[in-house]
């Protein structure tokens, strides 16, 4: 009885597509945010003096709301899906930006000096120390960067980019109960999902090279 | 064109909405806070509750709430309080239970009760903390509020879907440029508050 209901929403609202599309969005814009954030981070520790205000910009463009950030950026990219993604990255890239260079800042002195002794040059310590050492770190800021990107690409749906937020709003517009719960129980469970996902891979790398 | 008195309403009931919240959310979760504090287990719970919703996306939860308690300005609260109140528990659970033990124990040495110690050493130790709490906090309402004018709370958030349904870029901005201009002084109204707070040997 509720499987056919629950079948019968899924197929009207054609969940499955909603969530490949979803998804698309989703992993293109933590794919990009994280070469670029960890680039980012990499390259503030290289250039100590333009860290700070750099940091301090990208603290601005978190403290913009999401729902303005999207709409300021559909003069430039249009309806639909693009607006989406590039806005996703922007809110993703502090998160991991800030985690990178932290967690490379925050290695142990100790580690440095045995690897100077060892006679490693500064790109060697950085690849073979450094890096490994603050990976912890860097995969805690892709998490926090996950969670975001999943709430920035659900209000996708807003501005034509379809996804799970399309399927949302068609619910909420038709007030269908059935078709808000369904879609927005499975937008909260895929959120976990990834999330627990995210953190297994986290804990992994924490007892492989945490140093705490 | 969009008059000078469509945006400042809109503004009114937009603060009004975001001020209310914040309010209600602190005034809920200290005390929340405190007790984890003493509990291991509701500590434990509530820190693994926090971890769970925060996964959540905004519009879901929003979503979710009209069917169980329909549209309006109430709902709308529920819905962002449901968002908010986590971040604020967990950074000020965090803050209270990561005090230096040493500090702790000076203060058992002085003979302050379990009350003074909270009061004054937990407390103005925790306070970066929390306030990094309340910050995020008082950011993600203030976007959410936007969102929840989908399900007829007002404030900016109408303008912006008006706006957006109607391609009127002007509305638009109307909407989108003071929701920014809140969410920046709301940041340097904590920052503020903060530096006064916080102990001098803490800075």
């Amino acid at each position: 009885m509720l499987l056919t209901d629950l079948v019968d929403v899924w197929e009207t609202n054609s969940l499955t597509t909603r969530t490949i599309e979803h998804l698309t969005m989703f992993s293109i814009a933590i794919v990009i945010a994280s070469v670029i954030g960890v680039s980012i981070g990499i390259y503030l520790y290289s250039r100590p003096r333009i860290a700070h205000p750099v940091l301090n910009f990208l603290n601005v463009v978190e403290t913009i709301p999401d729902i303005p950030l999207l709409v300021l950026l559909l003069p430039i990219f249009g309806l639909g899906e693009e607006p989406t993604i590039v806005a996703s990255i922007l809110y993703s890239l502090l998160p991991i930006t800030r985690n990178t260079y932290t967690g490379l800042k925050e290695v142990d002195q100790q580690y440095i000096d045995i690897a100077h002794a060892m006679g490693l040059s500064q790109r060697e310590i950085l690849l073979k120390v450094r890096i490994p050492l603050s990976l912890p770190m860097i995969a805690g800021g892709l998490r926090i960067a996950l969670v975001f990107t999943m709430g920035v690409v659900t209000l996708g749906g807003l501005i034509a980019a379809g996804g799970l937020g399309a399927a949302l709003i068609a619910g909420i517009q038709l007030y269908n109960v059935g078709t808000i719960l369904v879609a927005g129980i499975w937008t909260g469970l895929l959120a976990v999902i990834l999330d627990g996902f995210a953190g297994t891979i986290e804990k992994k790398l924490q007892r492989r090279y945490g140093t705490w | 064109m969009v008059t000078i008195e469509t945006i400042l309403g809109h503004t009114g009931e937009h603060l009004v909405l975001l001020l209310t919240t914040l309010f209600v959310s602190i005034a809920i979760s200290l005390p929340l806070a405190f007790a984890s504090l003493y509990s291991k287990r509701i500590g434990y719970v509530i820190m693994k509750f926090a971890n769970l919703a925060q996964a959540v996306p905004s519009f879901a939860v929003v979503a979710i709430v009209v069917p169980l308690i329909g549209i309006g300005f109430y709902p709308a609260l529920i819905a962002i309080l449901l968002r908010a109140l986590l971040p604020i528990i967990k950074n000020t659970y965090i803050g209270l239970s990561t005090v230096d033990p040493a500090m702790l124990d000076y203060a058992d040495g002085i003979g302050l009760n379990q009350w003074q110690i909270l009061r004054y050493v937990r407390l103005p130790n925790a306070y970066p903390a929390i306030f990094a709490g309340i910050k995020f906090a008082s950011i993600l309402i203030n976007s959410i509020a936007i969102l929840t004018a989908y399900i007829g709370s007002g404030g900016l958030g109408e303008l912006i879907f008006e706006g957006l349904v109607g391609f009127n870029n002007e509305k638009i901005l109307a909407g989108a440029i003071p929701a920014i201009l809140i969410a920046m002084t709301l940041d340097v109204i904590f920052t503020a508050m903060e530096k006064r707070l916080v102990p001098d040997y803490r800075k």
